[in-house]
C-alpha cells in the first residue's frame, strides 16, 4: 500500500507531465482530464488534454467533449464582450477622465486580449471537429 | 464437505481496530496518507470508467454556468444558448433531451 501511493505521488510530480504530453495514456484518461479543467474554467488546459485525446481516437465522446469546451469558450467570450461594453459606456457616461482613461484602455485591453484567446481556442476545437467528421472510420 | 463459515463480531472489530492503528502507524512513520491516497487512486479509476456520467454532469453544469441577467426570462436565456450552440449538433441534442426531460419531469 505505501508502494502504491508513493508510486502514485511520484508519477503526479515528477514524470507524469511528460508521459501525458506523449499521449501514451488511455482515450479515457484525457478525456477525463479535459473534463476536469472544463470544470475549473482551465479551457488551455481542456484544449491540450482534447487534443491529446483526438490524436487517439476521435469518438462520440470526444466530440461532445470538444463541444462543450467550445460552448463554454463562447459564454465566456460574451462576458468579456459585456465587460468591454461597459466599459465603453462608462467612459461615455463619465466623460473619460484623464486620471482614468489609462485605467480603461488597459482593461479594455485586457478584455479584448481574452477575447482574442477564447475566440483561437474555439476556432482551434472547430477545426479539429471538422477533420473528424471528414476522417473516415475514426469516429465510433 | 462445504465448511460452515461463521462470522465474528468481536473478530471483525478487532481486525477493524488492529487495521486503523496500522494505518495511523504507518502515517506517522512514513508521513504518507494510505487511505486518501487509495481514495484516490480508486476514485480515478471510477472516473476513468464512469465517464458518460461526468459527460453527462458536465453538460448540466454548462447550462448552470450560462449567466442570466435579472430582467431576463426563459426565453432569452434559450435563445441565448441556441445562439451559442451553433455548429455544435450533438452538444445541442444533449441540451434538447436535457430540456425534455425537465419537462417531463414537471409534469410526472
Amino acid at each position: 500500500m505505501v508502494g502504491l501511493n508513493a508510486l502514485s505521488k511520484f508519477f503526479r510530480k515528477t514524470i507524469g507531465p511528460r508521459i501525458e504530453a506523449l499521449g501514451l495514456l488511455p482515450h479515457r484518461y484525457y478525456l477525463h482530464r479535459a473534463l476536469d479543467a472544463l470544470e475549473q474554467d482551465n479551457i488551455d488546459e481542456a484544449v491540450r488534454m482534447l487534443t491529446l485525446a483526438g490524436n487517439d481516437k476521435k469518438d462520440s465522446r470526444w466530440r461532445l467533449i470538444c463541444q462543450q469546451v467550445i460552448f463554454r469558450c463562447r459564454v465566456l467570450a460574451a462576458q468579456h464582450e459585456k465587460q468591454l461594453r461597459r466599459f465603453e459606456t462608462e467612459m461615455e457616461i463619465f466623460g473619460k477622465p484623464a486620471e482614468l482613461v489609462g485605467t480603461y484602455l488597459r482593461l479594455q485591453n485586457a478584455e479584448e486580449r481574452a477575447q482574442d484567446i477564447l475566440r483561437s481556442y474555439e476556432s482551434s476545437l472547430l477545426n479539429q471537429l471538422s477533420s473528424s467528421k471528414s476522417a473516415p472510420g475514426r469516429a465510433d | 464437505m462445504t465448511a460452515e463459515r461463521k462470522l465474528s463480531i468481536p473478530g471483525g472489530l478487532t481486525g477493524a481496530l488492529v487495521g486503523l492503528a496500522a494505518e495511523l502507524a504507518l502515517e506517522e512513520i512514513t508521513g504518507m496518507e494510505l487511505v486518501n491516497g487509495l481514495l484516490a487512486i480508486i476514485g480515478a479509476g471510477f472516473g476513468l470508467i464512469r465517464i458518460d456520467r461526468r459527460i453527462y454532469e458536465a453538460t448540466v453544469n454548462l447550462i448552470k454556468r450560462v449567466p442570466v441577467e435579472p430582467n431576463s426570462d426563459y426565453r432569452d436565456v434559450l435563445q441565448q444558448i441556441d445562439e451559442m450552440s451553433l455548429e455544435l449538433p450533438e452538444l445541442r441534442e444533449s441540451f434538447v433531451k436535457l430540456v425534455q426531460a425537465g419537462m417531463e419531469a414537471q409534469k410526472a
